[in-house]
């Protein structure tokens, strides 16, 4: 007899699931379904193909073949996608989740261990939903004294914060952005300049010594790497003349600002590992000393939480460096074009001895472009690059060199020890505020002498 | 909309300010005051100005705020939760802030402020840097030397000539 379930009993089992699903349908029909009516009276639903799309007409073309690619065109182009999916929240948490297991797996080479090894088989690649499954599932603990409100709000707001820094990072050509502001960098350092305010309020809402301890020291850091990192970043400014992100990436088409910026971007990598409190600036959370430093009191999702947090910082610090020095998404364009007849005849099925029997007509294809008629204007000759290729191959060119910035984000961890406090505090106050100025200086230096900037050379 | 979105904003910011003053925790009022930066902050992205609001959101609420906490957090716990009933001082200071109130919005509607269009253009950022360099280069110069007349001041207080010493 198990002891998990001792009382087990068949007619049990089964009362127990019929009981669910008459509540789930009985809570359904009372309250979703007039909800869903609520939303759906409020909701600006999309025009595809010149009809309006109602609740009825999405069901039914469902299950239509014709229509469900022009459905799923007009999902992709909406605006809850790109807050939810592609350039917003999903995407980043995606490559969140990649870098935890990568770092993982990665250190552990570094170091001659194993790493994850028994969850899923190969690798240990399912390691990661075991850990998030288990931090769901785990209780969620609140010290007695703690500041409650303060204590649960902190994890929501790092992730809310960390969130809206992603939305500000635009990830392909053709306005692929949640945010598209003018003062686009200028957002980026004020929602940065929310992440110590939250630190030090979770710090001290615990209401304990040790996330106390880290949170003082995540301040200091924090607010003393805020100044070169925001200097580091202006000479770029000043070269563009712009603070629109996209077209910062518009302005390196030819060059990546690294070239003539390399001081700057050396600073800004330093600041940015020390914003993301990694090794060797991680006296935030030092664990040998003051047990995880800020992050000690939290348990279960809201660890979790803060995590996650952390890690869609990473991703939006990195893709932050390859927007302003490594060009963004431009690069040699690989996506092959398609052909016209594809989109106007069909698409041709053969059978097995390789004859057409039968054509797909699949109208709404393109399924990447906003405007199909950008195929007839390539097949003329007209137009270089239709924005279905631009967009897949930016985002491939994107994806590859913020995953080589992560790289090198997370390289320094297996490599070198934590520094002192001092040392810290000397390196931003002192080295890196004096490097940018020296950067910043190049920057007015190439202004002035005509090289590059409004009426240049390059 | 807009009305709607502006009442939003004033509740937040007018609620946000009461409570700073109102709260008994220290920490919780500069949450509060936290709130009114950001309302302001709102503000100007209403009046068409995110270049400004921005700067509000970095300065303010990113680094005065962290500041002010910072102090409040080094500040005694008794002193945090003392309780201080004086009911005549609240009412004349809320008399007080009437009259301010009254007589900078009088002065504020006597000024030209009735004939503002409210459809213009929002105001380029570039033009403002522009701005600042050509016509009011003096004054901005003497802004910067007397920000780094009184840091300078501030790190000659702050050097204390006995911990140098025991360092040597």
């Amino acid at each position: 007899m198990s002891v998990i379930a001792p009382k087990f009993r068949l007619g049990y089992f089964l009362k127990g699931i019929f009981d669910n699903a008459f509540w789930i349908l009985t809570i359904v029909t009372l309250a979703g379904i007039p909800a869903i009516q609520i939303v759906l009276f409020y909701l600006e639903l999309p025009v595809i193909d010149g009809e309006l799309l109602t609740a009825f007409l999405a069901f039914t073309w469902l299950f239509n073949p014709t229509m469900q690619v022009p459905l799923i065109k007009a999902l992709i182009y909406s605006d809850l996608f790109r807050i939810v999916a592609f350039p917003g929240f999903g995407f980043a948490a995606l490559i969140a989740a990649g870098t935890i297991f990568v770092e993982r797996k990665m250190l552990a080479k570094l170091q001659l261990r194993v790493g994850p090894f028994y969850c899923g088989k190969v690798e240990g690649i399912l390691q990661l939903a075991g850990d998030g499954l288990k931090l769901i599932s785990k209780e969620i603990i609140i010290p007695a004294k703690a500041d409650k409100p303060l204590f649960w709000a902190a994890p929501v707001l790092f992730v809310g914060t960390a969130a809206a820094f992603v939305a500000l990072i635009p990830v392909a050509p053709g306005g692929w952005v949640v945010a598209d502001l003018d003062v686009g960098l200028l957002a980026v350092f004020a929602v940065i300049g929310f992440f110590p305010i939250i630190t030090i309020l979770s710090a001290w809402s615990a209401n304990s010594k040790f996330p106390f301890i880290g949170g003082i020291r995540a301040l200091h850091q924090m607010v003393s790497f805020e100044i070169p990192l925001i200097l580091s970043l202006l000479g770029v400014v000043i070269l563009t003349g712009t603070l629109n992100l996209s077209e910062i990436v518009e302005s390196q088409s030819s060059f990546p600002w690294i070239i003539f910026m390399p001081i700057g971007a050396i600073v800004f990598f330093t600041t940015m590992l020390a914003e993301l409190e990694r090794i060797p600036f991680d006296l935030p959370e030092a664990e040998s000393e003051i047990v995880a430093g800020w992050l000690t009191e939290f348990s279960g999702m809201m660890y979790g939480l803060v995590q996650l947090g952390s890690y869609l910082k990473l991703y939006a610090f990195a893709a932050l460096f390859v927007i302003i020095f490594l060009g963004g998404w431009t690069g040699p364009v690989f996506w092959p074009p398609l052909e016209t007849e594809l989109i106007t005849e069909g698409i041709p099925i053969p059978n097995y001895a390789g004859d057409p029997i039968l054509t797909v007509n699949a109208p709404g294809l393109p399924l990447l472009d906003q405007d199909p008629n950008e195929w007839v204007l390539q097949q003329q000759g007209e137009l270089q690059y239709t924005s279905g290729q631009l967009l897949v191959s930016g985002v491939i060119w994107f994806v590859l060199k913020t995953v080589g910035v992560i790289f090198f984000i997370l390289l320094p961890r297996g490599v070198f020890p934590r520094i002192r406090l001092d040392m810290l505090l000397h390196i931003g106050w002192y080295k890196l505020i004096g490097l940018s100025f020296v950067n910043i200086f190049i920057a007015l230096g190439l202004v002035y002498a005509g090289v590059i900037g409004p009426g240049g050379i390059l | 909309m807009a009305d709607a979105l502006f009442l939003a904003i004033s509740v937040l910011t007018i609620g946000s300010a009461i409570a700073a003053l109102e709260m008994r925790s220290l920490v919780y009022g500069s949450i509060a005051l936290m709130g009114t930066l950001g309302g302001v902050a709102g503000f100007y992205v209403m009046l068409d100005s995110p270049f400004v609001a921005m700067f509000q959101l970095a300065v303010y609420v990113g680094s005065i705020a962290v500041l002010i906490l910072f102090t409040v957090m080094l500040v005694k716990r008794e002193l945090i939760f003392k309780k201080i009933e004086d009911p005549k001082r609240k009412f004349a200071g809320i008399g007080l802030m009437l009259i301010v109130i009254l007589a900078l919005g009088a002065v504020i509607m006597d000024s030209g402020i009735k004939t503002i269009s409210t459809d213009s253009d929002p105001v380029d950022f570039r033009e403002i840097g522009g701005d600042f360099l050509t016509y009011y280069w003096p004054a901005l110069i003497l802004m910067a030397l007397i920000l780094a007349g009184s840091v300078m001041g501030a790190l000659v207080l702050a050097r204390r000539e006995d911990t140098i010493e025991n360092e040597q």
